[in-house]
């Protein structure tokens, strides 16, 4: 048996670079939408708000599922509950959009802690029919209830003011240019936000959680606690997302808590890599760009998705970035070394 | 006495229903797979069986052999649950989330196989067809014959799936791999034929029950993600895994939604998802459940 | 040496099948225990109840004279008592440093905070190297977890419970689908670590007669949910009924040389 060395190894995972796994795609990404704007074309830009609107709320469902395991089939209601958090919010004269994004948040957070106190006892399959369930509670909540909701027909989302301005023009000059930048730096604040939690001991506990409970359990990991944590905080981002999505398409429409509409959620966690961080990111822009192009091309573009979800549950089920990080050296795992 | 109506209305939603639960209980029992897709099949049902009906039609045969036809057409197209299993091998010992994307995955890729077969615009079949079989009216009572049929038609799959699953050699078979897939292998049983046939029987049911449902509403293309949402309702509220809950779910969401539609159509489906979420919550393994993962 | 866990009259029943009877237990916190007995005597039972697994179905079990019924894996954790399991319990995606810094960092509460260091702390990293020389696995610090031999990984499960620096942990056959040759380096090795992880005692349930009577300070014996002798391994080996009682009268002749040769 070996004895206590004299000097400690420089093995430590500080030392390590960053790997494909890790952060660097996505500030690849956060730099190239940064430059979109400047690049492209006014309408162009504004089919990528998706993908900031996407990226937040995938984010947070990457430390759901990715870090702690739990597959959420609802998530979508978050969408769902920031976009009509805007819509009530711009309907009864509240303009700024750090209101709504604070409104949002907070019920968003507030609905994720009633719903995942109940829910996180649960993992696996229960989780996520629940989860699936509870996304279509809201959802038949919002379609029937036409007096409060608008319906089927949705809530409109008045533009907002940013930082107290109102900015004088049209709707794609808004969307492609102030608006665009305002949420680009909220993504990217939420990323270093996220990034730094992921990387604290609070990260590596989640993903304990997710590698094997009852293990975590025994070494002192509050396994409840850090789930209802992590479910919470997914819920606001999906909500600020939500809210996001319901300004720049000036609607907030009852499908958004549609389930499927998780899947599409699920399927850019998926298709970046649900381990890595950057994965799901980068799986939005993919997914945006993949729908848009798709959309364009043929009418049958649901099969396209459809069958590329297929392949990459089944040839690469760790994502694009998950399954080339992993090509990049041994003893590398994706989730747990960003 | 409408209330009887009402109770046989609701029992033939139900029927349905139970038909196609009953296909997700199977393959959740024996290969723990939850079939996303089951609604896919569901609509696929009924969108060959119109296509199906159309062209007998010319053949000018008697009205009353809509059922048999019906249930024929289900069969046929539900065998293509075959080669759709041969694509879920691979995520059977991985992760259930994998499957649930993968299921999803088909959920997406049978929506444009419906648009691209049939197009966007809901079909329906010739109605005169549903009312060559009269109704039966009987002292304030009065049900469509078809809607009659149909349910003891469901009883009889019921009873005869309960028996055959078992009492006969093949049900013990498929129960044993269901308990402990390895130890059925090391026992000689062809596990993967089992997996096949199990997913294939799961499939047909929902293709014959959406087959059956088409003389009384017509097939779109959102009858799919629908019927996701009510076939897992009838699970959760009987019980994952169990035939007895997909009869006892059947039941209790067909009347719930029959008569949550006449009273208070605003509640209708809330309703539907409260007692889902209350079941969940309260008795997660569901009335006859045998696991509460 | 003082107390530090016991059990008093702890019954245990599931429905009717009465998995202990009446079983009383004192452990010291400087004690190796060994705990006894054919398969189906309530030996996984007992261990269940004095680390708040299950609950007594009547009668009290303490620990550092706070009751534990039924308190669950992380409050046990927190009162400094850890348990492993016969199976090997690991975390595959981790690395073998990030595995043992999640006891390190549960330990030193630095779970508290979601921004607080973890890689770059010097204080997990001290930590987490020190377990990891202990129990040989330095070299292996950025290897992940899937990538360790079966070995390695139990090394792994056990060096992480340790890692919490425990008062007293519980082991559930550690040497379990270890070699014969091994056995002993594995027993040697717990035994160190325990010193210099601060871990008074160590409770094992083990089969392997030979490893009990050499470590143990004192081996309990269950038979049929009863504790049917407490006694040192000069003792035990002494006692033919003892013997024949836990492993067979086939081998306990053998047993009983083999304690003599040890314990001589």
């Amino acid at each position: 048996m070996s004895a206590l060395p004299e000097t400690l190894p420089a093995s430590t995972p500080a030392a390590r670079p960053l790997l494909l796994g890790g952060v660097g795609p996505l500030v690849i990404l956060l730099v190239g939408l940064a430059v979109s704007p400047v690049l492209l074309s006014a309408y162009a830009t504004v089919t990528l708000m998706p993908v900031i609107a996407y990226g937040i709320a995938v984010l947070g469902m990457n430390i759901l599922f990715g870090y702690t395991g739990m597959l959420s089939f609802g998530h979508a209601m978050f969408l769902a509950i920031g976009a009509y958090c805007a819509a009530v919010a711009t309907q009864h004269g509240i303009l700024s959009f750090e209101w709504i994004l604070l409104v949002a948040s907070g019920v968003g957070a507030s609905i994720a802690l009633i719903v995942g106190a109940l829910c996180v006892r649960f993992t696996h399959i229960f989780f996520g029919v629940l989860t699936l369930a509870i996304g279509m509670l809201l959802h038949s909540f919002l379609f029937k209830f036409y007096d409060l909701t608008g319906g089927d027909q949705g809530m409109r989302v008045l533009r907002p003011t940013l930082l107290g301005q109102t900015w004088d023009m049209s709707a794609t000059q808004f969307l492609s240019g102030p608006f665009y930048y305002y949420c680009l730096v909220v993504y990217v604040v939420f990323v270093l936000v996220t990034y730094r939690m992921i990387k604290s001991p609070v990260g590596l506990h989640l993903q304990a959680i997710r590698d094997n409970e009852n293990k975590a359990r025994y070494l002192g990991v509050h396994v409840y606690r850090l789930r209802l944590g992590a479910f919470v905080l997914s819920g606001m981002l999906g909500s600020i997302g939500g809210a996001m999505l319901g300004v720049s398409t000036g609607l907030a429409d009852p499908e958004l808590a549609y389930w499927t509409q998780s899947g599409n959620l699920i399927f850019m966690l998926v298709l970046g890599g649900a381990g890595t961080f950057s994965g799901p990111g980068v799986g939005a822009l993919i997914f945006v760009l993949l729908q848009d192009i798709a959309a364009s091309e043929t009418q049958y573009w649901r099969f396209l998705l459809g069958a590329t979800l297929t392949v990459l549950v089944l040839a690469l089920p760790d994502g694009l970035l998950g399954t080339l990080s992993k090509y990049r050296g041994p003893g590398k795992n994706p989730g747990a070394q960003p | 006495m409408q209330y009887l109506n009402l109770i046989l209305a609701g029992l033939f939603q139900a029927a349905v229903l139970f038909l196609v639960a009953c296909g997700l209980q199977l393959i959740f029992g024996v290969q723990k797979i939850v079939n996303l897709a089951c609604g896919s099949f569901y609509a696929l049902g009924a969108f060959f069986a119109i296509t199906v009906v159309s062209i007998v039609q010319q053949w000018q045969l008697p009205a009353l052999l809509l059922i048999p036809v019906l249930v024929l057409a289900g069969l046929a197209i539900g065998l293509v649950g075959a080669p759709l299993e041969l694509m879920l091998r691979p995520v059977y010992r991985r992760d259930p989330s994998y499957q649930l994307l993968l299921t999803f995955g088909l959920v997406l890729m049978f929506q444009d196989v419906f648009r691209f077969f049939w197009g966007a615009a809901p079909r329906s079949m010739d109605t005169a067809l549903y009312g060559a079989y009269g109704t039966l009216e009987a002292q304030a009572v009065s049900i469509p014959i078809y809607n009659l049929l149909v349910i003891l038609a469901s009883i009889a799959i019921a009873l005869i799936l309960g028996l055959t699953l078992k009492r006969s050699r093949v049900g013990r078979i498929v129960r044993a791999t269901a308990e402990n897939r390895d130890m059925t292998e090391a026992l000689g049983v062809n596990a993967s034929r089992v997996f096949t046939l199990v997913f294939t029987v799961g499939c047909i049911l929902g293709t014959v029950g959406g087959a059956l449902i088409v003389p009384t509403s017509a097939a779109s293309l959102t009858m799919a993600a629908e019927l996701v949402v009510d076939a897992f309702a009838v699970v959760v509220i009987g019980g994952l895994g169990s035939m007895a809950g997909a009869v006892a779910g059947a039941v209790i969401v067909g009347l719930m939604r029959t008569v949550a539609v006449t009273f208070a159509s605003e509640v209708e489906i809330l309703s539907i998802y409260l007692v889902v979420v209350a079941v969940l919550l309260f008795r997660p393994k569901g009335l006859f459940g045998k696991e509460a993962v | 040496m003082n107390m530090i866990l016991s059990a008093q009259n702890v019954s245990k029943a599931y429905g009717s099948y009465q998995a202990l009877r009446d079983v009383s237990l004192n452990i010291g916190d400087t004690e190796f225990v060994s705990i006894v007995g054919p398969n189906g005597a309530g030996k996984t039972t007992l261990v269940n109840v004095l680390t708040g697994l299950s609950r007594p179905t009547s009668g009290s079990v303490h620990f550092s004279g706070r009751s534990i019924a039924g308190i669950g894996p992380v409050r046990l954790a927190a009162m400094g008592m850890a348990r492993s399991f016969q199976l090997v319990n690991v975390f595959p995606s981790l690395s073998v440093w990030e595995s043992i810094a999640v006891a390190v960092s549960s330990r030193q509460g630095k779970a508290r905070n979601p921004f607080a260091t973890l890689f770059k702390s010097r204080q997990i990293d001290d930590e987490v190297q020190r377990v990891a020389a202990t129990f040989g696995l330095s070299q292996k610090l950025t290897t992940t977890t899937g990538e360790l031999s079966q070995g390695e990984k139990k090394l792994l499960d056990i060096a992480s419970a340790f890692a919490l620096r425990p008062r007293a942990i519980l082991m559930d056959e550690p040497t379990s689908g270890v070699a014969s040759a091994d056995k002993y380096d594995i027993m040697e090795l717990l035994v160190k670590a325990a010193r210099l992880q601060g871990v008074g005692t160590i409770i094992q349930v083990e089969h392997d007669m030979t490893l009990v009577a050499r470590y143990s300070h004192r081996i309990v014996a269950l038979q049929e949910g009863r504790v049917i002798g407490d006694m040192t391994p000069d003792a035990f080996f002494k006692d033919p009924l003892m013997l024949e009682a836990v492993i067979g009268p086939a081998h306990s002749k053998q047993a009983q040389s083999a304690g003599e040769t040890l314990l001589c």
